[in-house]
């Protein structure tokens, strides 16, 4: 573990909600401050988290993927126009189509990796430039596919997007509200407390799945053998390939493992965040995870920390505007929202320049391995 | 090595041409090869055409001076899209209606580049009032109407800038920016979430205050709230939220951060959230609808438009496009209309569902205050731009 770059990671999150909850805490208790960010924080992060993790997964295989913004474009669309679909055209109930949705995104996720594992493994095609190809595709296709389906002449809709079947609901996993409730008894106070804490666990299913999938990352990537012959294809391809490893399979299933944590970063816009597509919505998040992997140096932990650094200046840049009326005048400069929002890209440039340790991408990362 | 020069040439290709379809751009698209033929329906037959003439009235006529003809022309989209172009293309069927307009027809545009191509085939035909709904059209309006100086165009929320410049050559004559009191539409909703908060904190997440539209929505939202809290004697928190972060490609298209910031205002307990910005806006309400608080719409009735908030949508500040188009046409026969911007009424949409939440006090103060706005014994003290 580096616990040099965690505590980094830590001082900043606790720096940026110190600085909220300094300011508001004549309007609202820190407690309901720290908490309500803190569940913005992870929502805001789930995409960032999925993406980055799709990152660590084709990286740590020596294969760049700078498509990940694309694969969750194409991946939204898809999977909203499966949910619609299954919705409206099959006549499946809410909750099938839902579902159906997901796995509609995580499949079209699949496919845009597979296209990119055979540019990059099979045609041996520079990472980057098939990386951008993915990237422009996937505007082009969704942009192109939302306007003919929905709005073109003779459409299934008629002109009018229909609606959706709906979202993801949040989950309510762990009890607390009931666990306290006789602990409480009539307390007011303690009771409002513990739904404050309850609303940083009741979190929607896919935001859920990514910390859980963080975790299980981590353990295959460094406690099997799967994930020591991905980091070998990675690192050292020709040695790998020496002791028997198959070097282009495992490139293969690793870049197409990443795209399905693309894919389900698609459907957390569409499916679980908002019920519509709008065309490129997902607003650049593929690259912040990118710098959000670089951030965490190519571990699952490290990218998801670095994940939750993005999602709590977003938490901060939303509440310093709640706030606006109450910020005294020496900080009124948070109050220019860039200053705040452009904290995350400053830090991953600090990063990048080494001060609070070493980045150290994979040796073979980005290089087509040549028998 | 051949094959792969093959495929990644193949796939450029394929990608450059998918994304020239995809985004306003050059190139010839599938769909716009379907508009003329859209053109050439002469859709307003499909209309309930109110005044049936004795004699047929068709677009050939329009060249006469007798016949007064208005052509629309949608954003892309629908006239039938429960939102702007809809109530355009209503406000000409009621100047149909009143016996102003002769013949009414429309054209619905496919793809943001045939604008002026759309526009142009009802200049052709000599129509006499070409509205063009949508400030996307702006420009394409603006060029029009150099080319045809005998029609009046109205451009359905179109500001016309050149009307405060200093320089003459910009001006044009026959251009009429058909535009409205944000503000007053903010204030109304202000006014009622303000009244039908239960915990006296209410929110509106917007696009960026950049754009004096957005920021008159925002700043009426909390003058309305304040003005409710004057007569109800309530204190409510106003929690306005703009999307500056972000370049001007990006405050409008992101419902995720909508979404984020609308859940944010309720975790610190507002219970009803105003969306004014687009699809931004659009994230905001679906969230508060989805938890279960008031949603509050923009510019059309949003009920109509935002199936999933349609449960929970107390009601929609809204750009009363419909009148606005109507009156501006009858100024346009009459020859009273003035180039430059018009600013037509602002109104708030009815509760549907939740008409029965809203209790009779709130209604009643609502519609005085409805009237007040509108012969101007209240007002919103919202300076036009962003001091």
């Amino acid at each position: 573990m580096d616990w040099r770059r965690f505590g980094f990671i830590a001082l900043i999150i606790i720096v940026l909600f110190s600085v909220v909850v300094f300011i508001g805490q004549v309007k609202q208790p820190p407690l309901l401050i720290i908490t309500s960010m803190l569940a913005t924080t992870i929502a805001v992060a789930t995409p960032l988290t999925l993406g980055a993790l799709s990152g660590v997964f084709c990286e740590r295989a020596g294969v760049v993927n700078i498509g990940i913004e694309g694969m969750m474009l194409t991946s939204a669309f898809f999977g909203w126009l499966g949910a619609i679909y299954s919705y409206h055209i099959f006549g499946f109930g809410n909750w099938t189509s839902i579902i159906l949705g997901v796995v509609f995104a995580v499949i079209t996720g699949a496919l845009m990796a597979l296209l990119h594992a055979a540019l990059s493994v099979t045609f041996k095609v520079d990472q980057i430039i098939g990386g951008t190809v993915i990237n422009i595709l996937a505007v082009g296709l969704t942009g192109f596919l939302n306007r003919q389906l929905f709005f073109g002449q003779g459409s299934v809709f008629g002109g009018n997007v229909p609606g959706s079947p709906g979202v993801l609901q949040t989950l309510h996993i762990i009890p607390l509200t009931e666990l306290f409730a006789p602990i409480c008894g009539a307390s007011e106070i303690c009771l409002r407390n513990i739904q404050a804490i309850n609303r940083v666990f009741d979190q929607k299913p896919i935001a859920l799945a990514a910390i859980l999938l963080v975790f299980i990352s981590h353990y295959i990537l460094f406690n099997t053998r799967w994930g020591l012959r991905t980091r070998a294809v990675g690192e050292h391809p020709k040695a790998a390939d020496t002791v028997g490893i198959n070097v282009t399979k495992m490139r293969y299933a690793n870049v197409i493992i990443g795209g399905m944590f693309a894919g389900l970063a698609g459907a957390y816009f569409t499916i679980e965040s908002v019920p519509s597509f709008e065309p490129l919505l997902t607003n650049g998040r593929g690259f912040i995870s990118l710098a959000a992997m670089i951030f965490g140096n190519w571990t699952p932990i490290g990218a998801w920390a670095a994940a939750l650094v993005f999602g709590s200046s977003q938490a901060m840049l939303i509440n310093m505007q709640i706030f606006r009326d109450v910020i005294p005048p020496q900080l009124a400069f948070l109050q220019e929202s860039y200053i705040v929002g452009l904290t995350p890209y400053i830090l991953t440039m600090f990063i990048l320049t080494g001060i609070i340790g070493r980045t150290t991408p994979p040796a073979a990362d980005g290089v087509p391995y040549e028998k | 090595m051949k094959k792969f020069y093959f495929v990644m040439a193949l796939l450029i290709v394929a990608s450059m041409i998918l994304t020239a379809c995809g985004t306003p751009a050059a190139t010839e698209a599938p769909a716009a090869t379907d508009a003329p033929a859209v053109t050439e329906a002469p859709a307003a037959t499909e209309a309930p055409a109110a005044t049936e003439a004795p004699a047929e009235v068709t677009q050939e006529d329009c060249v006469t001076e007798e016949v007064f003809c208005v052509g629309v022309v949608t954003d892309v989209g629908k006239v039938n899209d429960k939102s702007f172009n809809q109530s355009a293309w209503e406000g000409a069927l009621k100047s149909q209606e009143d016996g102003v307009a002769d013949l009414v027809q429309f054209i619905e545009t496919a793809d943001a580049k045939d604008y002026a191509k759309n526009i142009g085939t009802f200049g052709d035909a000599g129509f006499d009032v070409i509205v063009t709904v949508g400030f996307a059209l702006g420009e394409a309006t603006v060029a029009a109407a150099a080319t045809y100086p005998d029609i009046s165009f109205i451009g359905v929320d179109q500001f016309q800038a050149w009307e405060f410049d200093e320089d003459a050559a910009n001006d044009v004559a026959n251009v009429t920016g058909l535009g409205f009191p944000e503000d007053q539409a903010g204030f109304l909703v202000g006014a009622l979430a303000a009244a039908m908060s239960e915990s006296h904190k209410i929110g509106a997440v917007c696009g960026t205050d950049v754009v004096p539209p957005v920021w008159r929505f925002g700043e009426g939202y909390k003058a309305g709230a304040a003005y409710a809290d004057g007569l109800n004697g309530t204190t409510t928190e106003v929690f306005v939220v703009y999307h500056s972060d972000v370049g001007f490609d990006k405050t409008f298209t992101d419902p995720e951060w909508g979404a984020q910031t609308a859940t944010s205002m309720m975790d610190q307990g507002a219970d009803a959230i105003f969306g004014c910005g687009g699809l931004t806006g659009n994230g905001a309400i679906t969230a508060a609808a989805q938890a279960g608080k008031y949603a509050i719409g923009v510019d059309a009735d949003q009920y109509l438009t935002l199936p999933e908030a349609a449960p929970r949508m107390l009601s929609s500040a809204m750009k009363l496009i419909t009148p606005g188009v109507a009156d501006l046409v009858a100024a346009a026969k009459d020859g009273s209309i003035k180039p430059g911007n018009f600013t037509g009424l602002a109104g708030y949409a009815p509760y549907h569902d939740l008409e029965s939440e809203v209790p009779a006090e709130v209604n009643a103060m609502m519609e005085e205050l409805n009237a007040a706005l509108l012969d101007g014994s209240v007002t919103t003290n919202v300076p036009p731009v962003k001091p």
